[in-house]
């Protein structure tokens, strides 16, 4: 039966090897492309593509969670706001020597302790699919509202400002990356680290076990594995990768607000990861880039009408694509292959 | 030959329903036997109350000398025990290579112990050739001996096979009779089987235990078994 379910797509999909290699090749050119873009370029596109990249590791830590372990999370928002929050406060408060490392560790650690709460206490009654859904969507609702509600400290609707970090503290302006440039030289390679260390997380047996439990959970079980384990951790690398994201986009962006953490957002993030693939964490990172520069550009070309002409992209790239863009590509990289081989 | 695992009067109901009524039932390290009987006898109940994926409604069970009557699917599994299911249940999307693999990963092993072990496997459940293919694409019998096979990489102590020649080839079956000798044999497994090829359990030469309605009818060789006035009429349907 699988067989014919598979047939029908045409062509059997492996987790080749190749294809892992050739997107190694992609994401080392991407990100020397990126590095030597400011050379080239300046102002707004300077300005603002830290930002998607940023979008790009929070739709990385859905990628990971989604494409890889099988487990969709609508609560990615909560864990961004969360980090972003963490910064501002830390800032706000003054905490430690540099307040910004603080509010990077606050956030990570936020954003992991929190994930393997939740997923520990789920996973570990054996909540799967559709109810793990509903749950991560109560969890960016109760971000939102307690970020609302707590005004004394978040400043409720209005925001919190978050001001750009420094990499040392005294003299001030030592280090400091309040230019586009600088801040654009600590996102960018901090974007290509976390992308390579969860590849290298992929490729553990760690990583091999995750896949498994995508792949056929009972079996896995029936092996002697404790897959509850694993699933909390991998939200809890989740989180914490979401959570660093949000970290950096408060500090970017000068703002967090709670809208940041709400189920909008949230639901954003699942288009994303949707659209560029979600078996492929380059897939995750490009398609958030992409929409979100995609909107920015319809949004000053058509402004009455680009949410309706990137709804209409949206389905036709879920329709044409099921594993989006990234999916179609490992196809017809395979299709190619297949052709190879057989003459 | 030490006793590796025992029952002691196992008993399933499912609403009205009595799968499995008072089986006690022993099998010693490194032998072969063989489960038959009619459909719905109960016999894939027997194997998952030993596997831990159902958990029974009186009597206990032993492996190793040790209670497990409650302990979890995962926990018997790190003890040793592991199962292959009715329809063969694999990673379909890994080819055969990263399957085996990914069951080794389920005990600690050393790096090089690991490969070497899954050469091993390869080389004796044939599918060497097949290393790099993957399992969607296998035969229906290639896919029950992947099965087999993970559970061998996985370093299982006690298989318990549900019906692993259905699909099978008749050339396919006599293979696996030979295999799951030879595992008995030279690797010192112990294996229970679940089967309805009367050929296949008469080339296995393993002791037989008939379930009907739950109970076990009687317990002896192939022959001996035949013999029994109760089982003809079972098989014959004289009931
Ligand atoms: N999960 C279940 N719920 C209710 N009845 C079941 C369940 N599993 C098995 N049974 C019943 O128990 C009896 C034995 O089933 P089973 O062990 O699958 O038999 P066999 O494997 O020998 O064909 C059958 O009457 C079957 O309908
Ligand atoms: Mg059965």
């Amino acid at each position: 039966m699988t067989e014919g379910g598979i047939k029908r797509r045409g062509v059997v999909t492996s987790l080749g090897q190749g294809f892992l290699r050739s997107e190694t090749t992609v994401a080392i050119v991407l990100f020397a492309l990126l590095a030597g873009l400011p050379v080239v370029v300046s102002g707004y596109t300077i300005y603002i593509l830290p930002q998607y990249l940023l979008y790009g590791m929070l739709a990385m830590s859905l990628g990971l969670l989604w494409g890889f372990v099988g487990i969709l999370s609508f609560g990615q928002a909560a864990f961004f706001a969360l980090g972003a929050y963490a910064m501002g406060l830390s800032e706000t408060w003054g905490l430690g020597p540099n307040p910004a490392y603080v509010g990077l560790m606050a956030s990570l650690v936020t954003g992991a302790v929190l994930a393997a709460a939740i997923g520990y206490f789920l996973f570990s009654v054996d909540v799967r699919h559709v109810y793990f859904v509903l749950v991560t969507l109560a969890l960016s609702i109760m971000v939102e509202q307690i970020t609302v509600s707590q005004s004394q400290v978040t400043g409720g609707y209005n925001g919190m400002y978050v001001p750009r970090m420094s990499l040392l503290t005294g003299a001030s302006g030592a280090l400091s990356l309040s230019k586009d440039a600088a801040i654009y030289y600590f996102i960018l390679p901090v974007v290509a680290t976390v992308y390579s260390l969860l590849r290298w997380v992929l490729a553990r047996p760690f990583g091999k076990v995750l896949v498994g439990i995508r792949e056929n959970e009972d079996r896995l079980i029936a092996l002697g594995f404790r897959t509850p384990l694993y699933k909390t951790a991998a939200f809890a690398v989740s989180g914490a990768v979401a959570g660093l994201a949000g970290a950096l986009y408060g500090t970017h962006a000068n703002f967090v607000s709670p809208s940041l953490g709400g189920v909008l957002f949230s639901t954003q993030v699942v288009v994303w990861v949707a659209i560029g693939g979600r078996e492929s964490l380059l897939g995750a990172l490009l398609g958030a880039v992409a929409v979100s520069a995609l909107s920015t550009y319809l949004s000053a070309l058509i402004p009455n009408y680009w949410q309706l002409a990137l709804g209409i992209v949206f389905i036709a790239v879920i329709i044409a694509f099921k594993g989006g863009v990234a999916g179609a590509v490992m196809r017809v990289a395979e299709r190619s292959a297949g052709r190879k081989e057989h003459g | 030959m030490g006793e590796l695992l025992r029952t002691d009067g196992l008993t399933k109901r499912f609403r009205g329903i009595v799968a499995n009524d008072c089986i006690d039932f022993t099998i010693g390290l490194g032998e072969v036997r063989c489960i038959i009987g009619p459909n719905g006898a109960g016999k894939t109940t027997l194997i998952s109350m030993i596997s831990g994926h159902l958990s029974p409604s009186a009597g206990r069970i032993w492996f190793k000398n040790q209670e497990i009557t409650t302990r979890s699917v995962v926990r018997r599994a790190k003890m040793g025990i592991a199962r292959k299911f009715q329809t063969p249940s694999v990673f379909d999307r890994l080819t055969v290579h990263q399957n085996l693999e990914l069951a080794s990963f389920g005990k600690p092993m050393e790096v090089a112990e690991r490969a070497v072990r899954l050469e091993e496997v390869l080389a004796i459940t044939r599918l060497c050739e097949m290393r790099r293919t993957v399992a969607s694409t296998l035969s229906h019998g290639q896919r029950q001996w992947l099965e087999i096979a993970m559970l061998l990489a996985n370093r299982a102590e006690l298989l318990l096979l549900d019906e692993p020649t259905a699909g099978m080839t008749a050339e396919e079956t006599r293979a696996t009779g030979n295999l799951i000798r030879m595992l008995a044999s030279r690797h010192n497994l112990t294996v229970l089987i679940i089967e309805h090829d009367i050929n296949f359990v008469r080339d296995l030469r393993a002791p037989v235990t008939v379930l009907h309605l739950g109970r076990v009818l009687t317990s002896g060789s192939l022959d001996e078994v035949a013999a029994n006035e109760q089982v003809r009429d079972v098989y014959l349907g004289r009931e």
